[in-house]
């Protein structure tokens, strides 16, 4: 073999690896494609505070007794999703922690065993594999992120057992799967769901006529838009630009071009951290300032302040739990976060965490068995209460649609809709940049 | 149109210049050294971890720190290169093949690393002329975007003069064009190839600095820088410099201009469809020195 020889067929792996990259780049943030959507009708209705969620123990309960009950999952605790799969453990561990604390789950102790997927699905796949056949656990935890969870939703139900976790979007609850809860899901139809309300509240003519919609090209970007035509279209919103990018963004000017040629005045960045923030830094450089900007999963994270600054302000997002809402447990998450971990609230996978495994645990004291079919129906014919709210679920495993809307304000994810959990109002029409 | 365009090809040229210096000296190992240092992009974000250090801790910018990592950075790859490739290239029957394991090894350690000492958490370099402009005529040129070029320009230009203009240049080009004839004419082999290895480690502390100045980076980036550097080999040709400026150029402007005409998402598309009839047609590249 020649070293020319050798050299071409190194050329040719090299556009193999690149067009796999960019196929890859697309997909590993989420699950399949989402299918049509084929939620109810439901009102959208932020959840109740709730009324049973226990406190913190203060007077020290029995000591669990008896043989543990084994928990078992995985999650990405190193790899490409570490950062936030590392507070969803933290989350489960309080939580645990917090269980054994008062008495344990049925009078036992529970016991966490979580592995390391290294943010691969196909590792979250095996691994839940091996805790339901090898380790025998008796409850399963929710893995993450969306792909990892729709993956595993597929193992959970053809196992019979009850599964909750943030879920993979619409898809993946349109499956048909009886076993598998959201509570609460990170759904990307929802997304804007706090927007839509309170755009619809707002006089016609205080609202943004036309809007420019740029969309991270993946199935998450894909769930956000899906609904986003009809929506803007009942609050009488022009959609004059409507595209979908590649990741790695190389150049954001085009986007931002696009958009100020088209006037628009409303702007969509349904993106993610890095390419987000190159859309803004875009959007400051050439001096396009639209009434208003909503970003999709990037700007809720403390990176988004820590990192642009002022530049980062105003900018509207959706989330499903926030550390300022009023439901019971989040100011003792709050304080949790600042003295174990340092951070100056709860962050928000760490309140996701915990909701899922308070879910799961109100399921098997509703139920008062380990059985999973019986955990399973209880939950669909109850309520619960967790740190993230109320819930109810329908026959996918759903919760009836929510999202609050926020805005990074002076620094600060702030609620702005619904009106009842609002921290601050809103700051809109957007100031000029660098104001 | 003809403002979406100018804006479009403007930012898409400068950015090319960006991704060309980032890539130059992966074209050289490869070329020079027949190393496939899969690595060469951490070390471009470690570079951009330690401009972002010398910012935020010390008030330092970037662009003053890498007179100090320039050096760092070539001792760095004289040391890889006289401890590890050197090694790896006396037991390996395909060198290529060996150093891409042992270099994809080196990235995985390196990316841990990094995620120990800055943590996942993604950064995004604020300096003092982070949102300066220039207007020309309608468009807008952005600070971070010319000086990155100019970092580009600059380095390209002073490797070009290397290898044309000084002694050791024209070893590292002889070594590059006929190692066995170099080694006849009494060129030391392993001193040219660490040297030029060094230097290739260098450039990518410069293209670490131009990239932070244009994209958020975490440990993870190196990845995605490394989809950029790929494409501007195979365009360029390998070990080329001159290729490595002129793909990077190229590949700026298709974005510049397929953005505006076509839509965003088929940008990828038209980029590889170019690349398979160039390697079908041209498989060693735009240009061969």
């Amino acid at each position: 073999m020649t070293h020319h020889t050798s050299r071409r067929q190194m050329l040719w792996a090299m556009l193999g690896a690149w067009i796999v990259a960019l196929t890859v780049g697309a997909c590993s943030q989420a699950p399949a494609a989402p299918a049509p959507t084929t939620a109810p009708a439901a009102p959208t209705t932020a959840p109740a505070a709730p009324t049973t969620a226990p406190a913190a123990p203060t007077t020290a309960p029995a000591a669990p007794q008896g043989a543990s009950i084994k928990i078992g999952c995985s999650l990405p605790l190193t790899g490409a999703f570490a950062d936030t799969g590392v507070w969803v453990q933290r989350g489960y561990e309080q939580w645990a922690e917090d269980v054994n604390a008062a008495g344990g789950l049925l009078g036992r102790p529970v016991e966490l065993t979580i592995y390391d997927d290294e943010s691969k699905t196909e590792n979250a796949v095996n691994l839940l594999n091996r805790v339901i056949s090898v380790d025998q656990a008796d409850l399963l935890c929710g893995g993450y992120p969306g792909t990892a969870a729709a993956a595993q939703m597929a193992v959970a139900e053809k196992n019979q057992k009850v599964y909750v976790s943030m879920g993979g979007h619409m898809a993946s609850f349109s499956q048909g799967f009886t076993y598998v809860f959201g509570a609460p899901p990170l759904m990307g139809q929802w997304w804007y769901e706090g927007l839509y309300g309170w755009l619809a509240s707002l006089p016609e003519a205080e609202r943004p006529k036309k809007a420019a919609i740029f969309t991270i090209n993946n199935p998450v970007g894909a769930a956000i838009l899906e609904p986003m035509p009809e929506e803007l279209s009942a609050l009488n919103i022009e959609i004059v630009v409507n595209e979908r990018y590649d990741v790695p963004l190389t150049d954001a000017a085009p986007l931002v071009t696009k958009a100020k040629g088209a006037e628009a005045d409303i702007f969509f960045a349904n993106g993610f951290f890095p390419d987000s923030v190159q859309i803004v830094k875009a959007m400051r450089a050439l001096d396009y300032n639209p009434r208003l900007i909503a970003q999709g999963v990037g700007s809720i994270i403390p990176a988004w302040v820590q990192e642009l600054g002022a530049d980062g302000y105003y900018v509207f997002s959706g989330t499903a739990v926030h550390p300022s809402l009023p439901f019971e447990g989040i100011s003792r998450l709050n304080d949790v976060a600042s003295t174990k971990y340092n951070a100056p609230v709860a962050p928000i996978y760490f309140i996701f965490g915990y909701a899922w495994m308070q879910a799961l645990q109100r399921g098997v004291e509703g139920a008062q068995t380990l059985d999973q079919t019986a955990i399973r129906d209880w939950l669909k014919a109850n309520q619960i209460s967790t740190v993230a709210g109320t819930f109810t679920f329908d026959e996918r495993g759903l919760p009836p649609s929510y999202n609050y809307l926020t805005q990074v304000i002076d620094g600060k994810v702030e609620l702005i809709w619904p009106p009842d959990v609002r921290t601050k109002d809103p700051i809109y029409p957007k100031p000029a940049w660098g104001q | 149109m003809l403002y979406e365009l100018a804006q479009s090809l403007t930012s898409g040229l400068l950015i090319g210049g960006a991704l060309a210096v980032l890539s130059v000296g992966f074209s050289m190992a490869w070329g020079i050294t027949h190393v496939l240092n899969v690595a060469h992009c951490a070390f471009a974000v470690l570079a951009a971890y330690l401009g972002y250090w010398a910012l935020n801790r010390w008030g330092i910018d970037p662009l003053l720190a890498l007179p100090i990592m320039l050096p760092a950075f070539f001792l760095l790859g004289v040391a890889m290169h006289t401890l590890l490739i050197r090694a790896t290239a006396r037991r390996a029957h395909d060198l290529g093949l060996a150093t891409m394991v042992l270099t994809f090894g080196l990235g995985v350690v390196m990316e841990n690393g990094m995620l120990l000492a800055w943590t996942p958490d993604p950064r995004v370099l604020k300096t003092a002329y982070s949102a300066l402009t220039l207007r020309v005529g309608p468009v807008i040129v952005q600070a971070p975007h010319l000086i990155a070029f100019g970092l580009a320009v600059i380095t390209i230009g002073a490797l070009y003069l290397f290898a044309e203009r000084t002694f050791m240049g024209k070893a590292v080009r002889a070594v590059w064009q006929q190692p066995m004839g170099a080694a006849l004419s009494g060129i030391d082999l392993d001193r040219v190839t660490t040297i030029a290895y060094g230097m290739a480690v260098a450039t990518a502390a410069v293209g670490g600095v131009a990239m932070s100045l244009l994209y958020t980076f975490d440990p993870a980036t190196h990845l995605s820088w490394l989809v950029y550097v790929f494409l501007v080999v195979i365009l360029g040709g390998v070990g080329s410099m001159l290729g490595s400026a002129l793909a990077g150029l190229i590949i700026g402007l298709i974005i510049g201009i397929s953005s505006v005409f076509i839509p965003l998402a088929w940008n990828n598309l038209v980029l590889s469809g170019l690349l398979i009839v160039l390697l079908l047609l041209r498989p060693q590249g735009l240009l061969q020195r």
